[in-house]
């Protein structure tokens, strides 16, 4: 009996070491002090120093930082630029999105219809099929490719050839610093995210 | 999928860290406590992002410690209910699926929430019975779900010894929507009839977009 009661006692260390909970009291100040999207929590970890390449273990970069940092290196936000992110906001304010679906058009980069109709709510009920069309169609031309989906790009750039042609405007300077103030400007006005 | 908090804490910096640079042994102190750890309704905790405000410097009777409130802010993973991720499976059993972000591991995939004419092979595989074409789900595919809620289970006071190891967040995901699923199987994703959970209502419509796909567009299924 005594046995068991040491060896339950050490599995439940164990168990507790793996996993621990913070039982200390903290005080909130702000639950949500601003959504980051993919790209600038990826931009936050390369200004740290997490790279790919074997010279990360000299880093200040912890290990379960760099686990986050692999999944987003292989997702659509390691190609992207600050300035692409505002041009894409900039783009889509004629289609009257959510914030949130802005958020996660910008974290998956949906490069076809069917990919965009699960972020989108009602999509039937609020956008046309020709606007979704054009939605699609700016996404792919705005947000660069991750270069993972094959075959889906040269579709839908078949389909542009056939509109016109999306006017070029010269991206703003990126700003150095102060990344999460940016993101909340832009998509400030919009309706807020009541799925939360 | 990542959001800031800003936090308050009270923090008591250790004698052998005094000869750091504040800033630095207080960041030090902070990652130690809060990385990788789950707070309850903020998330999981990624990363320190930035300390605002760092007041006091007392030092308590008996003590050889000094003691800061810090105001800093975290990166908290926390994706909002109705979220489009995408992820891989990690395991897959009679009762759903357990996709994993790599840093993340606990979301569960319930069986109800697979879309509908799905079945459990003896091999161990889920297959989607997509009008008499089955689209297997894959050990290693990448599949688009979306988040169906999120729970921060309380702590149990006591496990069994061979118990699965305590999951302080988990997320529910479901792929019964559009464009969800295995990557390679999205295409073949058309509307249908059976599924009861789509956001908007088919009968009688017909999509101009999809009239014309086939599922050879599907590259592997």
């Amino acid at each position: 009996m005594g046995l068991f009661g040491i060896f339950l006692i050490y599995g439940l260390s164990l168990l507790v070491c793996k996993v621990f909970i913070l039982r200390i009291y903290i005080y909130r100040l702000q639950t949500n002090a601003g959504a980051l999207t993919n790209f600038e929590v990826l931009d936050f970890l390369r200004s740290r120093g997490a790279s790919t390449d074997p010279t990360r273990v000299i880093a200040s970069v912890a290990q379960s930082e760099f686990q986050v940092y692999d999944y987003l290196v292989q997702s659509a936000a390691c190609n992207q630029t600050r300035e692409s992110i505002n041009e894409f906001l900039r783009c889509c304010e004629k289609f009257d999105l959510a914030k949130a679906e802005k958020i996660n058009i910008i974290n998956i980069r949906p490069a076809s219809q069917v990919e965009i109709d699960p972020i989108i709510e009602d999509c039937e009920k609020r956008i046309h099929n020709d606007e979704v069309e054009d939605l699609v169609n700016m996404i792919v031309e705005v947000l660069p490719s991750s270069g993972k989906t094959g075959g889906t790009d040269e579709e839908t750039v078949e389909a542009v050839a056939d509109q016109e042609p999306m006017e070029v405007v010269l991206p703003p300077e990126g700003k150095p610093g102060g990344t999460d103030e940016e993101t909340k400007e832009t998509v400030a006005g919009q309706d807020p995210i009541d799925t939360i | 999928m990542f959001f800031l908090s800003l936090i308050k804490h009270t923090l008591r910096l250790p004698p052998h860290l005094l000869n750091l640079p504040l800033d630095q042994a207080i960041k030090g102190e902070l990652e130690t406590l809060f990385l990788d750890k789950v707070i309850a309704n903020l998330g999981l905790c990624v990363s320190v992002y930035d300390i605002r405000n760092i007041d006091g410097g007392f030092i308590f009777p008996g003590d050889g410690a000094s003691t800061f409130t810090v105001n800093f802010r975290l990166i908290m993973f926390r994706p909002f209910v109705g979220e489009v991720l995408s992820g891989e499976v990690e395991e897959s059993d009679a009762k759903g699926l357990r996709l994993s972000l790599g840093f993340f591991k606990d979301i569960t995939l319930p069986a109800h929430l697979l879309p509908n004419p799905s079945k459990f092979g003896e091999d161990g595989k889920w297959t989607w019975d997509f009008n008499g074409t089955e689209l297997p789900i894959e050990k290693e595919d990448e599949i688009r779900f979306k988040v169906n809620s999120i729970r921060y289970p309380p702590i149990p006071v006591e496990q069994e010894k061979d118990a699965k190891p305590f999951a302080p967040m988990v997320i529910t995901a479901s792929i019964d929507f559009d464009g969800l699923g295995p990557i390679s199987c999205v295409y073949a994703n058309v509307t249908t009839n059976t599924s009861n959970e789509h956001l908007f209502s088919l009968e009688g419509e017909s999509f101009g977009f999809f009239d014309g796909v086939t599922l050879s567009k599907a590259c592997k299924c």
